[in-house]
């Protein structure tokens, strides 16, 4: 309470009327005064999320090979059997995530199927809604999961890069009052200006700007802000090298993971990371072992073995969590594609992962045990993947809190992370 | 006590309300026109604190709630540059169905990435859109523009902050389905006409607007049991209580006003069959009586015979409207807009009371607000942060920008956070700052008035003539930069910085786009 006070003192007069006595206020105060470069620890557990959005059909990701019910009811989009990836007799990667394989061998990789929400839409806007507020059916919650869980877990609240986002606004998984970050491209991210010695200066004038007169909450974010362009200038984005040989696929998503991997080399403090990959949504000409999802499943899983290729000894203290809206239909449609379903499959990948395991509780394709007689049931509430992750990996305490109106239960956990 | 006034400015401002404002021992004439330009309009233009002075800010204020009144030709001349607005609503929803084919035909020939809905990206993830879906963007974009240029051009700038809040507090999302194609009819013929009317009104013809029909998907919510006349998808056919719930939480009686979930299920009930006519036939309202709950139903206590059809939406929405909890909620929300992120108790009191006493009017609500002691108290007085459309908005009228239909001051509203139309949660954007205030956005606002100030942003011509003209007098150059962009609050230090930073520039020009720059980038300029 004694750095606030000095904050407050310092801001004087009618200012202490408008500030309140705001919490957050104080956390931000508290870590402006005391932000030092390296405040926090070297091993800090982290997590990178990834949200495949538009629905992956998890059937054709992780595939059931080992069932003739998959056969039948896809007769032109089925991976067939020679081309899947084996995983363990039942289940198998296809063939374009062959990147991945080695993770899996390591036990770096696992795979929870059948997972997905409780609540039943099969709209992309409320299904994606629900999942990154974390709380299904309840359209009003303001704020996402994973800002809730950064204001509730306030330990780690010491540097601007704690909760980052890859892209040109902060996703709805990150809204909420606890500082966050869209970064939409790394190089350009400060005071934008021609030339170095300009843009230096203009930086300089702002940051006196700030620190002379600016109060409350403009004062901390403003610290947050130049410390952030500062420590970003030491670690000099443009001359980035992936390490290891490590090879990111062209286009936006390998631009993003490689970004992500390049902050948290450069231990700037990330704690949680996200970022956005499209073009899932297959409802006409899918394809099988070849076609449109095998190409976003390539350069998807390509993205990913670099990522975790370039952090190389540092994956022990990652782990990246893969999530999409809802599943597909079992059966392909009239167009060669698959229509909007219930549960898919989600990826956890990292050190701490208990790897080489198909985990969750598989429902079967059989008619009778699908959901509405046409989708993957859900077996698993995302949430309790979610809470597995935020507890066990990240070591968060308040998860009711992060995610209200459900009751977290251990037993309920599918086993992701290694105890 | 915290934010209430001191006892010797209280019986000066109850006895005086309309009184010049001279006389209030806390602020000047300027510095009250200054803050009534912050808080009833985006800021002032340069030499519209002095123009509001003198001709006494209650006048001003007055005048700004009879907006009607107020002559507005610029408004009108521009508006006319956006064909957005030529288009009504059967126009739109026949693009909406032209949009509908080519992503059918785009898909049977194989591309996936047309339907992905990035619930919050605005900028669409898609590689290459179809030309319809293109040129359903570029309207898109020039409306969200039309609201940036309004806000700055409009005499009646009162109206246009209302505008303003009633979009977000009936909040939809523009990417959501027809919603893409309905929000334009919405905020013109349902927003823009109520947004200076009685709530009342106002609630109704949001109840009955296809946008947000679509948006909490009451559209298709049925009575269970019901039958169509023709086919429905099987998903379609049950009670939705997605417009109930929102409704009684958020646009009336707030999470506090004393409602059950048997309510929720009862308002439900009570909006089987407001539906809409499908896009072939223009999209209007439609109700749909064989998709009617025709029981007797029961709402905070208050019966609803059988039988009475549409009638008992209206009756409900009119009940709903009149409860003390609605009063109280949206009284606060308007003072939480106008006085403070954490408004006193007396300021919405004073609300309340005007709303029972003019069942509802809401000049007569927001008059109160401007007339209560705690409006002009010190905490008031620049203790709010600018939200980003109204920093871009006051920047942009500080520096007497003049946006043509180039959506490049919308892009910029959407890159500091809070994208028009594109707030994906139906309660619209938060109004505490701590919700949004972040070390990115800040960043982002100092580029941005860096930007603005030198005229680089295309399609946004600057005079800074009137700020002042180019001058190697730094001193001159700083006074007039205080004055006519800050009203007068500039910092020593920010005045020492700026100087500084001119120092060893010899172009006057530059020297003066540098110093517009840092003062609007700078922590002054953020607050109001």
């Amino acid at each position: 309470m004694t750095i606030s006070r000095r904050v407050f003192v310092k801001s004087g007069g009618l200012a202490l009327f408008s500030l309140g006595l705001d919490p957050l206020f104080l956390a931000r105060a508290a870590y402006a005064a005391t932000n030092r470069l390296t405040a926090y620890p070297p091993n800090r557990p982290l997590l990178v999320c990834l949200f495949q959005r538009g629905a992956v059909d998890g059937l054709n990701m992780i595939v059931p090979h080992g069932d003739p019910l998959y056969y039948r009811e896809r007769p032109r989009i089925a991976v067939p059997a020679t081309d899947v990836i084996d995983l363990d007799g039942y289940f198998g990667l296809h063939p374009r995530l062959a990147a991945l394989k080695p993770l899996w061998d390591s036990k770096s990789l696992a795979v929870i199927h059948a997972i997905g929400s409780p609540d039943a839409s099969r709209s992309h806007f409320d299904a994606q809604d629900y999942m990154e507020s974390g709380t299904p059916g309840v359209k009003a919650t303001p704020d996402g999961w994973l800002n809730r869980y950064c204001q509730h877990d306030r330990q780690h609240a010491d540097t601007p890069f704690r909760a980052v986002a890859f892209g040109p606004q902060l996703p709805r998984i990150l809204a909420g009052s606890a500082p966050s970050l869209a970064i939409d491209d790394l190089q350009a991210f400060g005071l934008r200006a021609p030339q170095a010695a300009a843009r230096d200066r203009l930086t300089r004038a702002f940051e006196e700007l700030y620190a002379g007169s600016a109060t409350g909450l403009l004062s901390s974010s403003s610290q947050e802000a130049f410390q952030a362009v500062r420590m970003l200038q030491q670690v000099d984005p443009a001359q980035y090298q992936p390490a290891n040989g490590a090879a990111y696929p062209r286009g936006r998503f390998g631009k993003a993971m490689l970004e992500i991997a390049q902050l948290i080399r450069a231990d700037l403090g990330v704690q949680v990371a996200f970022a956005d990959v499209t073009g899932w949504d297959t409802h006409v000409n899918q394809g099988a072992s070849e076609g449109q999802l095998a190409t976003r499943l390539g350069e998807f899983a390509q993205a990913l073995a670099a990522f975790a290729q370039d952090l190389g000894e540092k994956l022990r203290d990652v782990v990246v969590l893969t999530m999409s809206e809802f599943g597909r239909t079992v059966r392909e449609n009239g167009n060669s594609g698959t229509d909007h379903g219930h549960a898919t499959a989600m990826l956890v990948l990292g050190g701490p992962v208990d790897g080489g395991k198909v985990l969750g509780k598989w429902p079967g394709l059989d008619p009778a045990q699908r959901y509405e007689g046409r989708d993957v049931a859900v077996t698993t509430d995302f949430r309790d993947l979610f809470a597995e992750i935020l507890a066990r990996h990240l070591g968060a305490k308040e998860l009711s809190a992060v995610f209200p109106g459900f009751i977290p239960d251990p037993t309920r956990f599918p086993g992701a992370i290694r105890g | 006590m915290k934010n209430r006034v001191g006892p010797p400015l209280v019986p000066v401002l109850l006895v005086a309300a309309s009184v010049a404002a001279g006389q209030r021992p806390a602020l000047t004439p300027r510095d009250s026109a200054f803050h009534a330009l912050n808080r009833l309009a985006y800021g002032p233009r340069p030499g519209e604190v002095e123009r509001v002075a003198r001709e006494g800010v209650m006048s001003w204020i007055d005048q700004q709630l009879t907006p009607e009144h107020i002559a507005d030709g610029a408004r009108a001349a521009r508006e006319r540059e956006f064909p957005i607005l030529d288009y009504e609503r059967g126009d739109l929803a026949k693009l909406y169905l032209e949009a509908q084919r080519e992503r059918r035909e785009r898909r049977e020939a194989g591309d996936t990435s047309s339907d992905t809905v990035g619930a919050q990206h605005a900028a669409p993830l898609q590689r290459d859109p179809t030309p319809t879906q293109r040129r359903a963007r570029r309207l898109a974009g020039q409306f969200a523009e039309l609201a940036v240029a309004r806000a700055i051009i409009s005499e009646r700038q009162l109206y246009e902050v209302m505008v303003d809040f009633w979009t977000n507090h009936f909040n939809v999302f523009l990417g959501k389905g027809a919603d893409r194609f309905l929000t334009p009819d919405y905020v013109e013929h349902v927003i823009r006409p109520h947004a200076l009317d009685r709530f009342e009104d106002l609630l109704i013809a949001t109840a009955e607007s296809p946008a947000m029909l679509v948006y909490l998907d009451n559209w298709e919510s049925v009575a269970p049991g019901s039958s169509p006349a023709f086919r429905l998808p099987r998903s379609a056919l049950g009670l939705n209580e997605n417009y109930a719930r929102e409704l009684l939480e958020l646009h009336t009686l707030g999470v506090d006003g004393g409602y059950t979930q048997q309510d929720v299920i009862n308002v439900a009930r009570i909006f089987t069959g407001w539906s809409i006519e499908r896009p072939q036939q223009g999209g209007g309202f439609e109700f749909h009586e064989w998709a009617h709950d025709e029981g007797e139903k029961q709402v905070l206590g208050v019966g609803f015979q059988a039988g009475q059809g549409l009638d008992e939406g209206i009756r409900l929405l009119k009940l709903l409207a009149n409860q003390p909890a609605t009063m109280h909620h949206v009284s606060r929300e308007l003072c939480e807009r106008f006085v403070s992120d954490d408004p006193p108790d007396g300021c919405v009191d004073d609300a309340v009371g005007a709303w029972k006493r003019s069942n509802g009017d809401l000049r007569e609500v927001l008059r109160a607000i401007f007339t209560s002691p705690d409006f002009w108290a010190p905490p008031a007085v620049g203790g709010k942060v600018k939200t980003p459309l109204e920093f871009v908005v006051s920047a942009a009228r500080a520096v007497g920008a003049d946006p043509d239909s180039n959506p490049r001051l919308a892009q910029l509203v959407a890159r500091l956070g809070e994208p028009l139309y594109l707030h994906v949660a139906p309660d619209g954007y938060p109004e505490k700052q701590d919700a949004w205030v972040n070390s990115g956005a800040l960043l982002d606002r100092m580029n941005a008035a860096v930007a603005l100030a030198a005229g680089k942003l295309p399609g946004v011509s600057v005079s800074l003539d009137a700020i002042a003209p180019p001058t190697a007098d730094a001193e001159l150059l700083i006074a007039a930069v205080n004055e006519r962009v800050l009203g007068g609050t500039m910092s020593g230090n920010t005045a020492q910085v700026i100087c500084k930073q001119l120092a060893d520039m010899s172009d006057p020009g530059q020297a003066r786009a540098l110093a517009v720059g840092l003062a609007l980038g700078g922590p002054e300029f953020q607050r109001q």
